[in-house]
Formats: structure tokens, sequence, C-alpha cells
């Protein structure tokens, strides 16, 4: 797939009180066609990434919200995975470049989620899961406990462990600036947070953030371009009741053999990955699903250290949704972003030596979508 | 908004849904609530389990301690949340510790 990443820009994710939908879009987008230094009159299509402007802010018909912004008369969707809304529409983005219709596309993933109360906004995100959960009073928080609940069991996973994975992802984040929550944290600071749903505290959770990613994606061949060598989606059932196993989301297996596959790569050839920890327990899982440890091993593979940044797998150096933040359907264009910059060589203070090849594995709902990309120097 | 076709179309079969005893495959407990349920915070919710594979997620009542993975619960009819103003009452399935288990 000759597909590759011209530009990228984000705004800073956090509670941005001053900021609207709209401004965080139109700051995104630009600084991605600066980067690229592509005139933005060569953009032929938009794809813009959104879950709750529609909900939050009365605005449907994204698509035309950003043309307008760009001053583009370009074809413009809006494309709706809940928390995989980015990494859906960057799929959706390089099927137009492979098709030959389009040669340059902007795509955008924006979400402005800190208006609301916090009642509110997890009201609105359970639009995420089923009916069945939605009377159940369950939340997002409650979903992934229910499966965190379940590896405990079965693996032994300790809460300590689930810790650690939000500690490292705090001290990945006081390295960017970008980041909503820029400072580190200790394993006793997030076990003693007040508790969201049992076995969560607050820590354990990634925070309702505004903010918005956007990238340049062209068939052109472009100076130091990044390539993307792999993009795979696979969906499972949209509820937690209807799956084999409460332990794994085999969305995740499915969506990375395949983006491996097609990059002609294995897992050894990774050298850094972004990976969707909406709470501690999925980020631990992701490891185990994506096959860097065993399954039940992922608590004990994670508080080894060895996906700190220095060490021998770099894990979420953004700081992950954790701790970078998790406006969510700018997470999936953010985890590109993140990588197109250590592969860039860019990510300064957080750079992982030289870094070839990089993963994105991006979650929507309890796993009922998964987006995998691979990305090549 | 929930509206009274809704509810018919959730309700119409709830009564083959009750007395059924099943087992908890796991649990949590909710502090922060979506709109409607806040009041009961907090509150447990599991995923229970009656013939394998045959699973649903409920809230737990009548339970004076923490649920255990492997408790026997059974089915119930309860008042979902709590409407708001002009929304009609929602009722629906929810689970409570099976008395004959002790």
């Amino acid at each position: 797939m000759k597909v590759t990443i011209a530009g990228i820009g984000m705004t800073k994710f956090g509670e941005l009180w001053d900021k609207s939908v709209f401004d965080l879009a139109e700051e995104a987008s630009s600084r991605a066609i600066e980067d690229s230094k592509i005139d933005s009159k060569k953009i032929e299509a938009v794809f813009v990434a959104n879950m709750l402007a529609s909900k939050l802010d009365g605005q449907d018909h994204f698509g035309a919200v950003v043309t307008s912004i760009l001053g583009l008369s370009v074809p413009a969707v809006r494309v709706e995975g809940a928390c995989a809304s980015g990494g859906l529409a960057m799929h959706a983005a390089i099927l137009a470049i492979m098709s030959g219709m389009y040669e340059t596309v902007l795509v955008l993933g924006v979400e402005k989620m800190t208006d609301p109360s916090s009642c509110e906004i997890t009201t609105a995100l359970m639009g995420a899961g089923s009916e069945e959960e939605r009377l159940s009073g369950l939340t997002f928080p409650a979903l992934y406990a229910l499966m965190a609940r379940a590896h405990m069991e079965e693996f032994g996973t300790t809460r300590e462990q689930m810790a650690e994975v939000a500690v490292k992802n705090h001290f990945h984040a006081s390295l960017n600036q970008h980041a909503h929550f820029p400072f580190p944290i200790s394993v006793e600071k997030v076990l003693r947070s007040p508790s969201i749903s049992f076995p969560f505290t607050l820590f354990d959770s990634s925070p309702i953030s505004d903010g918005a990613a956007a990238v340049i994606l062209t068939k052109k061949s472009v100076k130091k371009g990044i390539a993307i060598t792999g993009s795979a989606v696979a969906t499972d059932t949209i509820g937690l009741t209807s799956r084999k196993s409460l332990i794994t989301l085999a969305a995740t297996k499915i969506a990375s053999r395949k983006a491996l596959k097609q990059a002609g790569i294995s897992l050894s050839d990774i050298d850094v990955l972004e990976v969707h920890d909406c709470f501690t327990i999925a980020e631990i899982m992701a490891m185990e699903d994506l096959g860097f440890c065993e399954k039940g091993e992922g608590g004990a593979f994670i508080a080894s250290g060895q996906t700190r940044l220095g060490n021998k797998m770099p894990v979420n150096t953004s700081g992950g949704l954790k701790a970078c933040g998790h406006p969510v359907a700018a997470t999936g264009i953010k985890q590109i972003v993140e990588i197109t910059e250590q592969l860039r060589g860019n990510a300064l203070n957080r750079q992982v030596r030289n870094a070839k090849v990089g993963l994105t594995h991006n979650v929507g709902g309890t796993g009922a979508t998964v987006v995998v990309h691979v990305l090549t120097k | 908004m929930n509206s009274p076709v809704q509810n018919w179309r959730l309700t119409k079969n709830i009564h083959t849904k009750v007395g059924k005893v099943g087992v908890v495959v796991s649990w949590t407990k909710v502090y922060v609530a979506p709109s409607g349920f806040e009041h009961e915070t907090p509150y447990y919710v599991a995923i229970v389990e009656f013939t394998k594979g045959n699973r649903i997620t409920a809230q737990v009542v009548d339970c004076e301690s923490d649920p255990q993975i492997g408790d026997k619960v059974v089915t119930v009819i309860r008042r979902i949340g709590k409407p708001k103003a002009a929304e009609v009452i929602q009722y629906g399935i929810k689970v409570k510790p099976n008395a004959k288990q002790k």
C-alpha cells in the first residue's frame, strides 16, 4: 500500500475551556497542513473522526464543518466507531487513496468532552456499549472493571500491577508537552485515589479530555515521509455477554495479525507502539493479545519495566490514553502522530533510539472495533 | 428519553426471564453512575451465566456484602433507574442472591 504520512498536527490535550470543538478542529488541521508543506488546495478529500459532537454540541454533518473551516469544497465524511473512530477514519482515508480516486487527503480526529458533567459524559460514552449494558447501569469503567475482575480471578493479576501501567504512562506524559497530565505519579497514589468502579480507582482510568489530532496522507513521494505498511480492522460483539472470553479482545488478535502480515513483519521488528490503555487492564490485555507476552502474564510483563522508555519495548511514549488524555475520536489519530514523531526522530526527550517500525492499536467500546496500523520509516 | 413503545418492546417477554438461577461470572461496584442511576451509587453490577454461554449483565440487589465469583443468584423484576419527569417508569431484570443456596 503506497500511502505516506506527509504531515502531522495536534492540539494540546486537556480541559481546554477556552476552545470549542470547531477551534480544536481548525487548530489540528492547520498544523498538519503546515507540517506537510503541501498547499491546502491540493487536499482532495477530508475524513473526520468524531463520536460525541452530535449529542454534546448538537452538531451533525461534521464533514462539511471541517471543509467550511478550511475553505475547501472537496468530499468530506464523518467516521464513527466510538473510541476507535480515529483509527477507522485512518483506515477509510487509506482505502480512498488506494482506490486511486484521491492523491492527498486530510484525516482529523476531534472531540470536546469537558463541558458536560461527569454524569452526562458517562451516559454519552455508553453509546459505545449495548442496550442491555445501558439498562444495567453499567459505565465504561464498569465494563472494563468486569474484565479486570475476571482477569484477576483467572491469573492472579494484582492491583499493583495494574497501577504500574498508569505510573509508566504518567512518566511518559511528563515528557510530552501536549499531554493532559504531564506529571509523574506513584503506585500508592493510584491505589489511594477515589473508587470509580471496583477494582478501578480514578487513576486506573483515562481522563475526559478535549483535543484534536490530524494527519495529511498522500500517495506522492514525500521527503522524510513515513510509510503506512499495514492497516487492518476487526469487529466483535457489541456487548460483553456474547463473548466467549472476558479476558481477551479477539478483535485485537485478528486486526494485529492481519496488519503485521500486510506489512510483512513480525512482532520482533517493532520498535515502539501506542496501545489503547483506556483503563490500566486494557494495556495489560493488549500486550497479551498482540502477542508480546503469554495470556495472563501481562501484569508481570508491564511491572518488569520492559515497556518503559529506555528499555526493550517502549509502549505509549505519548503517555497513552491514561496520561496524554483521551478525547475519544482524536485518540486513534494521536497514536499515528506520536509514532510518526518517533520514526522521524523528532520525539525529543521521549525519543526511542533508532525507531524504524511502529504500531498503533485503537479500540472502540469494549473491543467491538479494533484498528491496528503499522508505520515504517 | 424512554418512551412507552420502547418500554413495551423491552419488556414484552420479561415474564419468561424471571426466577432463573445463574452464577456470577464477574462483578463490579459502580461509584460513578450514568444519568438515572446516580441516586443508587454505589451499586453492584454482575455478569451472570445460566447455561454455558448464556449470559446477561444485571444489577445485583438485596445484597449485603460484595458478591463473589461463583455465587448463585436469581433473576427478579425491578424498576430500572429513575425516570425523568416526562418519562415512563422502566422495569427490567436484576438479580439477587439465591436464598435456596444457603
